[in-house]
């Protein structure tokens, strides 16, 4: 639905994991200001500081979430231009409230497919991306939609294991 | 990061009468994967109040096709042209620079516009304030430039005079050889320029409150041949240090036209026509293609560390040439 | 991997590790997920200059600035002291890098906070500076600080006991060049101090209780070294240390002094908490660097590979200040013998400082950077000598019952192991004798391309370094709790310590569980380094969980009317030993209202190094200049291993934390007319991508290494060591010429090979 033209916003509604939220623009403590990130929103805001923020510059990938399906750099993205958007973050994954996990999680534990854990949510949310347009990646492919994550543990070979894991096991 | 206005404009006149009315004080906001990074690390005196955000432009994130050629809407994602079918089949120099570029996240999010149009990577110009104070710089307005006698090493080897950055954009590389032209629209209402008169060496022929919203690539010839190759540390994620886009067409076995276009090594992406004088009218052998790649750095005058580039340009030339 | 069959439960096998779901869920909590009530948030106004003297500062106007409740400057800071000795203040009246402290703010948010610094008055007074490391040493060198002259950093300074290791002088070296075939020497750096780079930037929150009573929360691998290395410096106030879930240290966030004295100045000021978060950019120009290291020296070999004499000067460069360089000059000094055998030593160290953000901790700790800079000389000789460097390398290689001087200046007798099976294999599967092609020659030219091969070896005595407590707890509901100050920065060592006690008292793994990295509620931990986790952490929790055991049995005995070593338990139940129908379970061994504790306590023994050898293979794009990594392979004996899937990721490591890409790519790179750090972002520091992953084989022997019971022993710090010198020597293969610098760059090699004229 095209909103009707709105120059400045007062409001922005978002739909983050299944929730709906609505949050005031404007300079006050409680109140989404313009220069927000989408990152500080969904930590500091929205109290889900699954997201890591690691450069703060779209240059490591810690922060990728999934906007409308496709992988996005949260510290780079501003929240007052993500009216009407469907974020899913790593808390979004699988159903916490069941104990379920995204099949993708469970390959990362699995496999051990991390050391320290910080890049974990923007691999898994970058490779949730990949999978949701490409069932089956070649290991290629995987490095390809990962190529932009830094991981300093090299926890690499490990996590191509898991991704390849996990694709198998959704197929 | 500080704080600014935000609007979301809903056309193009929306977009220019806020530019207008904020005096040079508001940045337009596209992809947002370079203005950010300007914004967060203070690297300009100026800070903007406003922020005009053009994502809410309708329709200027198309890519078209037609007999004439291809127009790209200043919005479109570089992904969306990396990944398009009639831009990989016809205008593979395009789709490949477009894929080159950073990572998937960028670019996903990052437009052709803000690529064409985005600042330099100098060092010293990205300074960041919080570490000890912005650099002031000749580009900047004020000082000299800290790259002459500091370290250049990706620095131009040719066509730098007072400012030695490089044009960063990769799809500038390849639009060049393509005979793109960039539509702009602005106080002095529409105009369109071919991409080699876009760039300057500090920067662009945008003035303040101007947009541009529409690329346009002429069909190349029957038969012809492109290639992007682009030279990095890294295979993903790096801006060139050196680049080359070519289009070729080949008949009876000679080249009957060349465009052959350098990045990453001058101000502007730079057509190595002492290249493509060599190779017309001649078969695309080894000796050519090494005679070609000689011309294409003839004119280079690398400063003491960044000499490097010359033999990497060439080795970047040739083997377009002979792929 | 070659392994024994395993004849243990859960040693050996791979288990999910117990922090997993937390993890993979974004639920672990990392410092910037922490908020305190009522916090501020602090930031740093930064040196804009590399040496100056701070001739006024007015802070008027920040103060004022609604949102802000502190600031301080050099005039206001607390007194206290960190450095070895102790020379580096809170905030100085002087800056000695660009990027330097000049004054802290404390604001409810942290846009604020920004805003206020641009409001702070400073005027200074440039000084020369220098960047040198034998410049800086010069009678008429700026210097940075008054007590220092020459800018030399005291050695003798006893950080690890009277004899502390500062150089290694023994025998007689000119008798032992006498004695040499081949002599190697010059001059070689490893100066591109890189940066050990975790994904996380480090972060402090400081929260005073009272004037003596304070608590940080801090992203280190080691909680009790923000206790009880900083109780002296900080005038002994009660510090607790809570260690939060650590992205990524490599060392480097260990000791953290710097945001910890500004968080706790901050809170002091302000009375109320503060977080110092620091950002990327503070990460790349203000925090922990490699050390600079350059060497100036000689080597005597004789034909079949005996070193006679090594003589030198090991210029050490830290940056604007020493943070621990001296220990990490006592570590390097005794690993270069571990490395070499041989009588004849003079090598003296020299510790600088130089106007450049200061060299901290890093993973390598003071051996990595010696050996690259080491390396070419020893690579001269054998060149000359026509040896192979692998047999040199597993000739010279530490054996046991020879001896070095550890970093405590003792001599210590090695009991370990004879590395070379684990040599041999790694060779066997690297096939580096069919690769090997001899010195200067590349192993395969095809086309433009030249394919070359390298390696390098290291080792570490410190994987039994410093003490270690723990208590393990047994509960009446049949599960364990061990209480070990054992934080979590990437090791895995919370969850393979729970398997050894898991094994000790052959409970379900998922039954013990370990308390949270908080210096309050455990003993005395020296922390996660120099893989000291699974010999010196593992022997006291093993012990204490064999304690509490042997306390359970006693208690049990009486029950059975019998004596305790005729029990065991098994699965929460007591039993006499192979009658699993006779058990008892605990809560009625002990009732419900009683726990059974047990306590160990590892004391330092640098008796058994640990070892790796990395062999590389790269192509050399002889047109570009550039240097791919093909192909790796890393070998070592572990004695036993205790998790499999994180032993692979502490060898992978290989590739981080400013290891082998080093030599390749990795340099902080420091603008020498201006001090500025020029590569301060993740664009412009290059560090590896999934895209450009080497082929890598982890060669893992397990063949028994007399340390606890299950003769398992750590190597997780060495696995980046051997990297840099390995690459340069294949490097240099692949070219046919000696590179001497690091990294490798594209210009580099295109100038060895004479495609770029000098100027």
């Amino acid at each position: 639905m095209r909103s009707k033209r709105i120059r400045k916003r007062e409001k922005i509604n978002l739909t983050v994991n299944g929730h709906a939220y609505e949050l005031d623009v404007g300079r006050q403590a409680h109140q989404l200001d313009p220069a927000h990130t989408l990152a500080k929103t969904l930590r500091e805001t929205l109290g889900l500081t699954g997201t890591k923020i690691g450069c703060d510059r779209g240059s490591c990938g810690s922060c990728t979430v999934l906007m409308d399906g496709k992988a996005i750099l949260s510290c780079t993205t501003l929240t007052v231009e993500c009216d009407g958007k469907s974020i899913t973050t790593i808390e979004g994954l699988g159903d916490p409230q069941k104990g379920i996990l995204d099949p993708l999680q469970q390959a990362f534990i699995d496999h051990t497919a991390f050391q320290c854990g910080f890049c974990t949510p923007g691999m898994i949310m970058g490779a949730k991306a990949l999978l949701g347009q490409n069932r089956s990646p070649d290991e290629g492919q995987v490095k390809e939609a990962l190529s932009g994550h830094y991981c300093r543990c090299i926890s690499h070979y490990h996590v191509l294991r898991a991704v390849l894991e996990a694709a198998k096991r959704i197929r | 990061m500080k704080t600014f206005e935000h609007f979301d404009a809903a056309s193009v006149e929306e977009a220019l009468s806020l530019l207008k009315k904020y005096g040079g004080k508001a940045r337009v906001m596209a992809g947002g994967t370079d203005l950010l990074g300007v914004l967060k690390d203070e690297i300009l005196e100026d800070y903007p109040d406003a922020l005009i955000n053009i994502k809410t432009i309708p329709g200027m994130d198309t890519l078209k096709e037609s007999a004439g050629g291809l127009t790209i809407g200043a919005l479109a994602k570089l992904a969306d042209i990396a990944s398009s079918p009639a831009v990989k089949a016809k205008y593979a120099a395009l789709s490949q620079a477009a894929e080159s570029v950073a990572s998937p996240e960028i670019r996903t999010m990052a437009t052709i516009g803000g690529n064409l149009c985005q600042d330099v990577r100098c060092w010293y110009y990205r300074y960041p304030h919080h570490m000890g104070g912005r650099l002031l710089c000749y580009r900047k307005g004020s000082g000299p430039c800290h790259a002459v006698k500091g370290d250049h090493r990706y620095h131009a080897i040719m066509g730098g005079k007072r400012c030695f950055a490089v044009c960063p954009s990769d799809t500038a590389t390849a639009l060049l050889a393509l005979q793109a032209e960039i539509q702009i629209v602005g106080a002095r209402g529409t105009r369109t320029l071919p991409v080699e008169d876009f760039f300057t060496p500090l920067g662009n022929s945008l003035s303040k409150g101007d947009l541009v919203t529409e690329i346009r690539v002429p069909r190349p010839a029957q038969g012809n041949r492109q290639t992007f190759l682009k030279f990095t540390v890294r295979k993903p994620i790096d801006f060139a240090i050196a680049s080359v886009a070519s289009v070729i067409t080949v008949e009876d076995g000679v080249c009957v036209d060349a465009r052959i276009v350098l990045g990453g090594v001058a101000p502007v992406p730079l057509r190595a026509k002492g290249a493509e004088r060599v190779v017309q009218g001649k078969p695309l052998d080894a000796k050519t293609a090494e005679e070609a790649a000689d011309a294409s750095v003839s004119g280079a005058k690398p400063r003491s560390g960044n000499a490097y580039k010359v033999e990497i340009t060439k080795a970047l030339v040739k083997k377009a040439l002979l792929l | 991997m070659t392994t024994m069959k395993t004849q243990y439960r859960y040693i050996g096998k791979p288990t999910p590790r117990n922090d997993a779901l937390e993890i993979v869920t974004g639920k672990a909590e990392f410092i910037d997920d922490v908020k305190r009530p009522a916090m501020l948030y602090g930031k740093v106004l930064r040196s804009p200059y590399p040496h100056a003297n701070i001739l006024e500062i007015d802070t008027t106007k920040a103060e004022a600035l609604p949102g802000v409740k502190a600031v301080l400057t050099h005039k206001n800071v607390p007194g206290w002291k960190t450095g070895i000795p102790r020379h580096v203040r809170v905030l100085d009246r002087k800056v000695r890098f660009v990027g330097d402290a000049v004054a802290l703010v404390a604001a409810e948010t942290e846009e604020i906070a920004a805003e206020a610094l641009g409001l702070i008055k400073v005027e200074y007074e440039k000084l020369p500076a220098v960047y040198d490391v034998e410049q800086a040493i010069q009678p008429d060198a700026p210097q940075l600080y008054d007590e220092f002259p020459r800018n030399l950093v005291p050695l003798d300074v006893k950080v690890f006991g009277p004899k502390s290791l500062s150089k290694v002088v023994m025998g007689d070296v000119e008798k032992g060049f006498g004695e040499a075939d081949f002599i190697g020497e010059g001059t070689y750096a490893y100066e591109n101090f890189a940066n050990p780079l975790p994904l996380e930037p480090p972060g402090v929150i400081a929260e005073w209780e009272g004037p003596e009573k304070l608590t940080v929360w801090s992203a280190t691998q080691s909680a009790s070294w923000h206790r009880f290395i900083m109780l002296s410096k900080m005038g002994f106030p009660d510090i607790r240390t809570i260690s939060t879930h650590c992205g990524g240290s490599f060392g480097s966030k260990n000791y953290s002094a710097q945001p910890l004295f500004y968080a706790a100045a901050l809170a002091k000021a302000s009375g109320r908490a503060v977080k110092v978060r620091y950002t990327k950019e503070e990460q790349f120009g203000a925090f922990a660097l490699r050390l600079g290291s350059r060497f100036r020296g000689k080597v005597g070999i004789k034909k079949d590979g005996t070193v006679t004499a090594v003589s030198g000067e090991w210029f050490v460069d830290t940056g604007a200040f020493s943070d621990m360089a001296q220990a990490q000059i006592a570590v390097g000094c005794g690993e270069a013998q571990l490395m070499l055998r041989c009588l004849n030593w003079d090598l003296r160290t020299r510790l600088v400082c130089t106007n450049r953000n200061a060299s901290g901790i890093v993973r390598g700790f003071g051996g990595q950077e010696l050996e690259s800079a080491f390396h070419p000389i020893l690579s001269i000789a054998m060149e000359q000598a026509e040896l192979d460097p692998v047999e040199f390398f597993k000739k010279n290689y530490v054996k046991p019952g020879e001896g070095y001087y550890w970093r405590d200046g003792n001599w210590w007798v090695c009991r370990g192991k004879d590395y070379s099976n684990a040599i041999m294999e790694g060779a066997k599967a690297f096939q580096w004798k069919e690769k090997w092609k001899g010195w200067l020659t590349p192993t395969a030219v095809q086309g433009t391309k030249r394919i070359g091969v390298g390696v390098g070896v290291h080792g570490n005595a410190d994987v039994g370094e410093d003490e270690s407590e723990a208590y393990v707890r047994l509960n009446p509901d049949a599960t364990a709790t061990i209480h070990a100050c054992v934080s979590e920065s990437g090791m895995g060592q919370r969850s393979s310590l729970c398997k050894m006690v898991a094994e000790v008292l052959q409970l379900p793994l998922e039954r013990v569980s370990m308390t949270p990295p908080d210096s309050l509620i455990n003993p005395f931990d020296f922390g996660l380094v120099g893989s000291r986790g699974t010999f010196a952490i593992g022997s006291a929790v093993i012990a204490a969980a064999e304690d509490a055991r042997q306390k359970l049995l006693a208690l049990a005995a009486p029950l059975f009317h019998s004596e305790p070593d005729e029990l065991e338990s098994m699965d929460g139940k007591v039993c006499v030993k192979g009658k699993p129908g006779t058990g008892i379970p605990w809560n009625r061994v002990t009732s419900l209202t009683q726990t059974c504790t047990g306590f160990g306590r590892f004391k330092p023994d640098y008796s058994v190094p640990n070892f790796l050898i990395l062999f590389v293979e790269v192509e050399v794009d002889t047109e570009t200049g550039q240097v791919v990594l093909l192909n790796v392979v890393s070998a070592t004996d572990v004695g036993q291993v205790i998790d499999p899937l994180s032993l692979e990721g502490q060898l992978y490591g290989a590739l981080g934390a400013a290891g082998m890409d080093t030599a390749l790519f990795e340099e902080s790179v420091l603008d020498r007319r201006q001090g500025h750090l020029l590569n301060i972002n993740m664009m412009d520091y290059k560090w590896r991508t999934f895209s450009e992953l080497p082929r890598f084989r982890n060669v893992i022997l397990e063949t028994g290494i007399p340390t606890h019971r299950y003769k398992a022993l750590g190597v997780g710090e060495i696995a980046t060591s051997p990297g840099p010198s390995a690459v340069l020597m294949a490097a240099s293969n692949a070219v046919g010429k000696r590179l001497c610098d690091y990294p490798v760059t594209p210009e580099r090699v295109l100038k060895a090979l004479g495609k770029i004229k000098k100027e």
